[in-house]
C-alpha cells in the first residue's frame, strides 16, 4: 500500500542512516548533512543543468579523439610501439582474456559513455519539458553508469605504466592522453554538477499524465 | 532522540530518494515507488545474506588472484612471470618506490582492507558489537570510495600489453590472476553494494 500525499515535500529520510530530517526552505541553497551520520543529503542547485549539459556535450565530442588516438608510445632498440584505450581493450579479447577485455570495456568505455549520453539527453528533455516514455529508467540508468565509470583510475593507470617502462626505453605521452585527461575534467564537471532529485522533481511535475 | 524514517512506516526509495508510506503486508505483494517505479522496501533486501556470499566468495577467489602470475615481460625471448606481490617488489628495487607503493595500495591493500572493513561491519550488525556508530559509517563510506581504485591494475596490464608488443625485442603477457583479480574487483563492489548501511543505526533504534 502506497499513499504519497501524507508526506510532507520538506522531510527527507538520510540514506544512510535513515534518520527522519526536516529541511528548512532556506537551507535550500546550501550543502546540508544529516546530523547524525553527516551524510550529505542536497547540493546547492543554481543553474547546474547547463554545466553538465555543456560538459556532457563536449565530453561526447571527445570521446572519438579518446578512445581512438595513441595514449603512450615506446620505442625500444629502434621498435616502435604504441596503445590506444580501444587498442587495450581489442588485445586482451585477441590473448582470449574475454571477461577481462569485457569489463575493461565497460569501465573505460562503455560506462563513461552512456553516463554523458544519458545526462545529455536527461537535461536535454528538462530544457525542451518534453519526456520520453522511458524518462525514468534513464535518470537509473545514469547512477549505475556512473558508479562504474572508472576513467580517472585509467588516467592512474596511464601514469603507472610511463613511469613503470621509463627505465627499459624511450617513452613518450601521445595525443590521446590529452584527449583523455580533458574527457576526463568533462565527467567530473558533469556528475558533479547534475542533480538527480531536482530532475526527479521537474519530471514528477511536468510529465504528461 | 532520534526517529528513523522506518518507525514512522516510510520507506525511502533506493532509485529515486522518495519517501512513501509502506505497510508491511503478510502476503508479499511488492509495492512501487509511485515516482519511479522501483521495488520499495525498507532496507535492501537480504543485505546480509548477500554481503556475506559477495564477501566469501572474494575472500576465496584472492588466494589465486595473488597465488598465480598475473603479468608476463618477454625480453628477447626470455621472462619471468609475476604476481601481485613480486610485481611490487621489483618496481620497488628498482628504485619506483612511489609507484610501487600506488601499486601495492590499489592490488593489495585496497581488496584486503575492503573486506575486513565488510566482516567488521556485517558483525557489528550481527552481534550487535557496541562499536561507534559514526565510525562504522565512515568506514562504509570509505570502502565505496576506494573500491574502484583496484582496477588500476587491470588498466595497466591492458595499457602494457598493447604498448609492449615489439615482435621479439619485448613483449608483455597478462596471467592466469588477472581474471581472478578482476573477478575479486567486481565481486567486492558487490558485497559493498548489497551492505544496508542503516542497519547499523538501526541497533540504536530497538
Ligand atoms: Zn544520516
Ligand atoms: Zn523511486
Amino acid at each position: 500500500m502506497v499513499e504519497p500525499s501524507h508526506i510532507p515535500q520538506d522531510l527527507t529520510a538520510c540514506p544512510d542512516c535513515d534518520m527522519l530530517i526536516q529541511t528548512l526552505p532556506s537551507e535550500k541553497h546550501l550543502e546540508g548533512h544529516c546530523p547524525r551520520c553527516n551524510a550529505v543529503l542536497w547540493y546547492s542547485a543554481k543553474h547546474t543543468d547547463t554545466i553538465s549539459f555543456a560538459a556532457a556535450i563536449s565530453g561526447l565530442i571527445l570521446f572519438y579523439p579518446a578512445i581512438t588516438l595513441p595514449i603512450l608510445k615506446l620505442s625500444m632498440v629502434g621498435q616502435r610501439g604504441s596503445n590506444s584505450l580501444i587498442g587495450g581493450i581489442y588485445r586482451m579479447w585477441l590473448e582470449n582474456e574475454h571477461s577481462l577485455a569485457a569489463l575493461i570495456m565497460l569501465c573505460s568505455l562503455i560506462a563513461p559513455f552512456m553516463h554523458l549520453l544519458l545526462t545529455a539527453i536527461v537535461c536535454f528533455s528538462v530544457r525542451i519539458n518534453h519526456f520520453p516514455a522511458h524518462f525514468p529508467l534513464w535518470i537509473k540508468y545514469i547512477r549505475w553508469m556512473q558508479s562504474w565509470s572508472m576513467l580517472e583510475v585509467y588516467a592512474m593507470g596511464i601514469i603507472v605504466a610511463y613511469v613503470k617502462m621509463m627505465h627499459d626505453g624511450e617513452i613518450s605521452v601521445s595525443g590521446g592522453t590529452y584527449c583523455l585527461s580533458a574527457l576526463l575534467v568533462c565527467v567530473i564537471l558533469c556528475s558533479q554538477y547534475f542533480h538527480e532529485e531536482l530532475v526527479w522533481q521537474h519530471w514528477e511535475k511536468h510529465k504528461t499524465a | 532522540m532520534t526517529i528513523s524514517a522506518q518507525q514512522r512506516g516510510i520507506a525511502r526509495c533506493n532509485d529515486c530518494g522518495k519517501l512513501s508510506h509502506l505497510q508491511i503486508l503478510d502476503n508479499k505483494i511488492a509495492a512501487a515507488c509511485p515516482r519511479c517505479g522501483s521495488a520499495l522496501s525498507f532496507r535492501k533486501p537480504q543485505s546480509l545474506q548477500r554481503s556475506w556470499a559477495y564477501t566469501l566468495a572474494a575472500l576465496a577467489l584472492l588466494i589465486p588472484a595473488n597465488m598465480l602470475p598475473i603479468l608476463t615481460v618477454i625480453s628477447f625471448g626470455q621472462g619471468d612471470p609475476d604476481t601481485i606481490m613480486s610485481g611490487v617488489v621489483k618496481l620497488w628495487v628498482s628504485d619506483l618506490q612511489a609507484i610501487a607503493a600506488i601499486v601495492f595500495i590499489a592490488s593489495i591493500a585496497v581488496p584486503v582492507l575492503k573486506l575486513i572493513i565488510l566482516v567488521i561491519l556485517m558483525l557489528v550488525v550481527q552481534l550487535q558489537l557496541p562499536l561507534s556508530r559514526q565510525q562504522c559509517t565512515v568506514l562504509y563510506r570509505f570502502i565505496h570510495f576506494i573500491g574502484r581504485w583496484s582496477m588500476l591494475d587491470l588498466f595497466m596490464i591492458s595499457i602494457l600489453v598493447t604498448l609492449v608488443h615489439l615482435g621479439n625485442i619485448a613483449t608483455v603477457e597478462s596471467g592466469p590472476a588477472a581474471t581472478a583479480f578482476a573477478a575479486v574487483v567486481v565481486i567486492t563492489l558487490f558485497a559493498a553494494n548489497s551492505f544496508d548501511p542503516r542497519l547499523i543505526w538501526d541497533l540504536d533504534n530497538d
